[in-house]
């Protein structure tokens, strides 16, 4: 097997993993390919230490959040534009689902996933980004604070703001409800 | 804010994130990243740093550069010790007497300028300094606003 072969069955292997992770914090197909392709390509310039190293996904990981918070850090600016003319805290707005109580059960278990990743998708930049790193990047609200650069009184406010949008669409219950 | 209620809730959002499939790449950013990389030209070795030559250069680099560094102590410590040594430490002493005679006229310079202050009185001196720091503020603070204005940073990011 060539190198160039080598590397492709690398790349097929995680492609879907560091794709997963733009996609969910740019909410943008083509930016989130953009930021996969420029994953691998430094990958390629690292092929030699990441081949066969066990710890080669979460190096890409790092990697795919860093340069998806990297892409979203050049829109910053146009973001806070944009959330302070459209009124970036407004409350969350009713769902736009079939109000049934038993949605959750009816809806088979790919219909449940590809809801819960519009409804990911749906959130405003400034609640979907923390709530992904606190979910499914698992990082701590200080480091989420650190990275963002953004206060943790902010980071736990968007977090909270983002469960809560997630809850009403998803239909989620609470037992304490 | 119900903490329970905050706990149920952050169980059940981690749950239902974490169940997620991964996402599919659409083919096309394979076939983008293997031709981008196929159009790159292959870097010489020598043109690469050090840390990713050939393990063979890299041994033979290695080898060359302890030989030379050896060398290089072994002639210093040779020079040190002969007579060629010895009289070059005795000319650049002749050279090294120049410094006294600067010596000297630095010594003339600041005597003069101590009879200049004397001549021209405390007060009047005293005035200058001041004047001088006063400037010398002024500019400062007109730098400083000038810096702020022309690299202020916008607002804090609302992300």
């Amino acid at each position: 097997m060539t190198d160039a072969q080598q590397f492709e069955t690398f790349m097929r292997n995680y492609q879907n993993m560091v794709f997963s992770t733009a996609m969910r914090l740019l909410a943008n197909q083509s930016e989130a390919e953009d930021v996969t392709q420029e994953v691998f390509l430094k990958a390629h310039a690292h092929f030699d230490n990441l081949d066969g190293n066990p710890s080669a996904g979460g190096w890409l990981k790092t990697v795919a959040t860093n340069l998806s918070l990297n892409h979203l850090s050049r829109y910053r600016s146009r973001w806070s534009f944009f959330s302070e003319l459209f009124g970036g805290h407004e409350e969350p707005q009713e769902p736009d689902f079939p109000a049934e109580d038993n949605v959750e059960e009816a809806l088979l278990k790919t219909e449940r996933c590809a809801l819960v990743e519009q409804a990911l998708q749906e959130l405003p930049p400034a609640q979907r980004v923390p709530l992904v790193l606190f979910h499914l990047d698992e990082l701590g609200y200080e480091e989420i604070a650190a990275k963002l650069n953004v206060s943790l009184g902010k980071v736990k406010t968007d977090i909270f703001r983002g469960r809560e949008v997630l809850r009403r669409k998803l239909r989620l219950k609470l037992s304490v409800e | 804010m119900n903490s329970n209620r905050d706990q149920q809730l952050e169980s059940l959002i981690s749950q239902e994130l974490q169940a997620l499939p991964e996402l599919t790449a659409p083919a096309a950013v394979a076939d983008r990243v293997m031709a981008s990389i196929s159009q790159r030209r292959p870097v010489s070795w020598y043109r690469r740093s050090w840390a990713t030559w050939p393990v063979a250069l890299r041994v033979a680099s290695f080898a060359v550069m302890v030989a030379l560094f050896g060398g290089l102590c072994a002639a210093g410590w040779g020079f040190s010790h002969s007579e060629a040594y010895s009289q070059a430490l005795h000319r650049g002493g002749h050279w090294f007497s120049g410094f006294g005679m600067f010596g000297n006229v630095l010594s003339t310079l600041a005597d003069s300028a101590v009879l200049v202050v004397k001549h021209l009185g405390t007060v009047f001196i005293v005035a200058c300094l001041v004047a001088a720091g006063l400037g010398y503020a002024l500019f400062l603070s007109l730098g400083t606003v000038y810096f702020r204005l022309a690299f202020a940073k916008s607002q804090p990011a609302h992300l």
